[in-house]
């Protein structure tokens, strides 16, 4: 490896990468407060807006933009992410922030990639591009990390992405695992390719809660949990509930739904709900605010692996719920064909190793793991010791078993699903 | 005053016109007017490109999505004059707006109780110490008011720096908390909003001729009488800035209730935000915002019309 963390940046220590793999979500609250209308208010969407005033009526089930891509690709790649969602580097020449994996990648193609980690929030980027999608614009961008849910979804179903080639993408045949490949929000992967993932479940502090919380319905109990002292994430709410009932959330209609808002509406009545939250619910954890809340797995791992903090978090009995963050191609892009390049390159083993060093996510490529766990053993000190926790954690590696257990979300395809949806859901954490 | 100027300007010019009877003034006249109104332009020029790009724009993309209708997963949203999306809007948060009202006025209320003695005791009697004192106000707002928020939340944690302490002394029960209930939010608000409402109240009292006050005085008016009388009176252009400045954007606020309250104390800010940030319903969020836009501009009107400004005004240079 030409480009090993190490090679790069020697000044490199191992409390930066801690502080480097905490969950994105969790830090992304801050700047969506500050900037999510700002960003949609961007100057270009402001011109779509004014200018392309596109005839309604193409809606419905249009099939996504298509592109040849045995074209020659473009020279620059203009890639959107999250934040802190990628491996970064200081350049010991010029002093900036490099990727090493993309570097890596510039290097052997001759493309140049431009990236962005201007994402905060699924509904607020997309709102963003939505002028220049609607005008059948270039929105800028060639590649996009959106997670499955009603963004996604609509970005598949009204042909604003560019259908993807299922013949070019050798390493992503060869190497992504089973859970990122076919997924049920986009059959036969054709558009779109999981970029990293993760699990929602629960968390507690351990000298909150009289004995350990296995069940949601624990998160009912004053018993065991007190009284207000239980968070609850509004967007995933339902699908975990819904995982908790025994329902299997693909196969989900509005009778389950009103089941799933039955049960929070007794998590009300139980006088243990503190609050429901959007993304905010680490601050009120880690102030002892809470004893139990449902939670990103990489949120209270990361206190409780890097900061030996008295947390736990668990997969409930009845499941925990999976989502990707997917990269796309919008369509109209400049280099869908450079894109489709890229997206197959991370799931070269020794890339996506790269990236998940740093980001401490569920790879799409289950070789990584080995790979973590070699580059322990080549390794000395606590640098060693961290690298082989993160080989052997299991929820970054999730066998068959644990999978069983952790489906996707309910994919809303139609806006009448989505509103029946939203008339049952909405209004509980509302009031 | 500029236009005082002109008029008196323009009326001394007439008189100069009718003694001679000549043209050559009234060109004159017209030049001054001409180069008056270039150099007016020029001056405002900055400030209103500013004002069409930071202000007219988004307002304008705003109203134009709120008349917009369609679906998110069939094709997007398109413009179709959706007046409905107004009605629907308001139906569905009337509650949330009357809570954010209620919030707003009861905040707004506390810092003009807080913020009114402290400026006027700054501007009378703070002497040299003035700047400094009005310096420390301002202090904690060179901080973010998300952090400043956020770090309300640790302060005021149900285990935290202040109530953990107490409890620990057995001043408070144990299942004590004020954190994720409307007093936190109330009170967050009043927090976050003091220097908007301490500047303006500080800079009308500093402006008052304190002569003024000594002459009451003179004429046997009480300390209190000489507030009630002179004082307060000459305030209310500061007391109406106060109101306007806190009051409006206190009831579009949703961070105070996202990090200090809970699903008891939603208000409308929030509303639009979930609107926007997870039910992608773009549309129905603009109309609910221009709703609280035009609610706010009728709001401040009727305070206008209520505190007076121009009399008021008008009082204050007497």
């Amino acid at each position: 490896m030409t480009h090993d963390r190490k090679d790069v940046d020697p000044g490199f220590s191992a409390s930066l990468m801690r502080g480097m793999t905490q969950r994105r979500v969790s830090r992304r609250d801050l700047i969506k407060y500050g900037g999510a209308t700002v960003g949609t208010l961007s100057l270009a969407s402001i011109l779509a807006a004014c200018g392309g005033d596109t005839a309604p009526g193409s809606g419905g089930q249009t099939s996504g933009a298509t592109v040849d891509f045995s074209a020659p690709p473009g020279d620059t790649i203009n890639f959107a992410n999250w934040p802190l969602y990628i491996d970064s580097a200081k350049d010991p020449d010029t002093g900036e922030r490099i990727h090493p994996s993309l570097v890596s990648f510039t290097e052997e193609t001759g493309i140049a990639v431009n990236y962005n980690d201007e994402i905060q929030a699924n509904a607020s980027f997309f709102g963003e591009l939505l002028p220049q999608l609607q005008a059948e614009q270039d929105t800028g961008r060639d590649i996009i990390v959106i997670t499955n849910g009603r963004e996604f979804t609509a970005l598949t179903v009204n042909g604003w992405v560019t259908e993807l080639d299922p013949s070019m993408r050798p390493n992503f045949d060869a190497n992504a695992a089973s859970w990122a490949k076919d997924p049920d929000y986009d059959p036969g992967n054709k558009y779109s390719m999981a970029w990293q993932s993760g699990l929602t479940g629960i968390g507690y502090l351990t000298e909150k809660v009289s004995r350990p919380v296995t069940t949601m319905d624990d998160l009912m109990n004053p018993d065991i949990v007190g009284t207000s002292s239980v968070g609850m994430i509004t967007g995933d709410m339902p699908d975990l509930v819904m995982i908790n009932l025994g329902i299997d959330p693909a196969s989900s209609g509005p009778a389950e739904w009103q089941e799933a808002a039955d049960w929070i509406q007794m998590l009300k009545d139980s006088g243990t709900l503190r609050k429901f939250y959007d993304q905010g619910y680490i601050d009120d954890f880690t102030a002892g605010n809470l004893a139990a809340s449902m939670a990103w797995s990489g949120d209270v791992l990361y206190y409780k692996i890097w900061e030996n903090k008295p947390y736990e978090w668990v997969v409930p009995d009845g499941g925990a719920l999976l989502w990707i963050d997917n990269m796309m191609i919008p369509a109209n892009s400049a280099n869908p064909q450079g894109a489709y390049q890229l997206m197959d390159y991370v799931y070269l083993p020794e890339i996506a190793q790269m990236i998940t060093e740093w980001v401490a996510y569920m790879s799409p490529v289950p070789a990584v793991q080995d790979l973590i766990a070699q580059h322990a053993t080549e390794e000395s000190g606590e640098y060693a010791a961290d690298l082989a926790d993160m080989a052997e954690n299991p929820l970054l590696w999730p066998d068959d078993a644990l999978l069983a257990q952790t489906p996707f979300g309910r994919n809303l395809t139609t806006d009448e699903e989505r509103e029946e949806w939203d008339a049952i859901f909405v209004p509980i954490s509302e009031t | 005053m500029p236009q005082d100027q002109s008029k008196d300007l323009a009326l001394l010019t007439a008189a100069v016109a009718g003694q001679s009877g000549e043209e050559p003034p009234k060109r004159a006249d017209q030049f001054l007017a001409k180069r008056r109104s270039r150099v007016a332009y020029g001056i405002l020029a900055p400030g209103g490109i500013y004002l069409m790009l930071a202000f007219i724009v988004p307002l304008i993309l705003v109203v134009y999505t709120s008349l917009q209708s369609g679906g998110l997963l069939s094709g997007g949203y398109q413009f179709t004059w959706a007046f409905e999306n107004y009605a629907d809007a308001f139906a569905s948060s009337k509650t949330f707006i009357a809570r954010a009202l209620l919030y707003s006025a009861l905040a707004t209320v506390l810092t003009i109780l807080l913020a009114y003695p402290m400026a006027y005791w700054i501007a009378f009697y703070a002497g040299r110490w003035k700047s400094t004192l009005f310096f420390l106000i301002l202090v904690p707002f060179f901080v973010s008011f998300v952090i400043r928020t956020v770090q309300w939340n640790f302060i005021l944690a149900d285990d935290g720096l202040l109530f953990g302490f107490l409890k620990d002394l057995g001043l408070l029960p144990d299942n004590f908390r004020v954190l994720a209930g409307p007093v936190a939010v109330v009170a967050g608000i009043t927090y976050n909003f003091l220097p908007f409402t301490a500047l303006p109240l500080y800079v009308a009292l500093d402006r008052i001729d304190k002569g003024l006050v000594e002459a009451a005085k003179d004429l046997y008016a009480t300390k209190f009488e000489a507030f009630r009388k002179v004082v307060l009176p000459l305030s209310f252009p500061g007391l109406f800035a106060a109101l306007v400045l806190t009051f409006v954007p206190a009831t579009g606020d949703y961070v105070n209730s996202s990090v200090l309250g809970s699903n008891r104390t939603t208000m409308v800010g929030q509303v639009i935000q979930t609107k926007f940030l997870t039910e992608a319903d773009y549309p129905e969020a603009a109309a609910l915002s221009v709703i609280l836009m035009i609610g706010m501009l009728v709001i401040a009107l009727a305070y206008a019309k209520v505190l007076g400004t121009e009399d008021s005004t008008l009082a204050a240079a007497a």
